[in-house]
């Protein structure tokens, strides 16, 4: 093990090749390719079922409710798994950006998607619910994208988040909550 | 003033933990490619800390091969923001 310094120099040295080293990881990270267009894709799918489904009020309505949901969590699986397999890195707060929408603005645009996807499904204005839905999806995206610059900026600041486990029992309760509506309904 | 933290005071290993305070976890190639170090260095320093409670390692099979993953614990990036304040303020006192 290397002796401690109190030479001024040798400090400044280790914490310059510190963050050189850190530099060197996070520059070689990529978003896999297609990764924004496939999750905007999945939350543009999650949002247009949800309306419908919320809207349809009855059990076959949540049965797609449910549907659309699975289909957005397997797809975020599928998205963090190939970044991780193609990094070799995982990172928390890519996840929470993925999954939960994280960032202040992602969120407002998805519950303002998932608002107007609803009211429009109510109205019967199906062309309305797919506009909301794909504007919805572009919104995380670009909030995904958004994050992604800062993280790369400011990694040791943006990559915490939630954790793999803690998602997976969000998922669970999500899940279980939709399956008792629908038993329930 | 908190000391230097003779754990992390070794540029390899201030390397390491500054490195993974980027991500929640790394796999090992991961981290010997971005450290630049040989497996048997990286390996004595990721046992070390994690033996110190800094690091946390779990192995995983990936393509069929075993893989060892090795992430930061709330203790450790403690430590490292301490280290690094002392360290800075070391210098700001010589400067």
């Amino acid at each position: 093990m290397e002796s401690l310094s109190t030479d001024p120099q040798d400090p400044r040295t280790a914490l310059a090749g510190a963050d050189e080293a850190r530099r060197r990881l996070t520059t070689s990270l990529r978003l896999p390719a297609g990764f924004l267009v496939v999750f905007a894709a999945a939350v543009a799918v999650q949002l247009g079922t949800a309306a419908y489904g919320i809207a349809a009020q009855t059990v076959a309505g949540l049965a797609v409710v449910l549907a659309g949901l699975a289909v957005f969590l397997g797809v975020a699986a599928l998205l963090l798994h190939r970044f991780s397999r193609v990094n070799g890195v995982r990172v928390d707060g890519l996840a929470s950006q993925i999954v939960l929408a994280a960032g202040a603005s992602a969120s407002l645009v998805y519950l303002g998607a998932l608002a107007a996807g609803i009211w429009a499904a109510f109205e019967s204005q199906w062309w309305l619910v797919a506009a909301a839905s794909v504007v919805g999806g572009v919104g995380c995206a670009l909030g995904a994208r958004h994050w992604w610059r800062e993280y790369r900026h400011d990694p040791a600041a943006n990559s915490r988040g939630v954790s793999p486990r803690q998602l997976a029992v969000l998922a669970v309760v999500a899940c279980v909550g939709f399956a008792a509506l629908l038993v329930l309904g | 003033m908190v000391g230097l933290d003779p754990l992390i005071h070794p540029p390899t290993r201030l390397q390491l933990v500054t490195t993974l305070s980027a991500v929640s976890e790394a796999e090992f190639t991961t981290l010997r490619t971005a450290l630049q170090v040989s497996d048997s260095v990286l390996s004595k320093h990721v046992s070390a800390l994690v033996d110190a409670g800094y690091l946390r390692s779990r192995k995983s099979v990936h393509a069929g091969r075993r893989t060892t993953w090795v992430g930061l614990t709330d203790v450790g990036r403690q430590a490292l923001r301490d280290h690094v304040a002392a360290v800075r303020q070391l210098i700001d006192m010589v400067d």
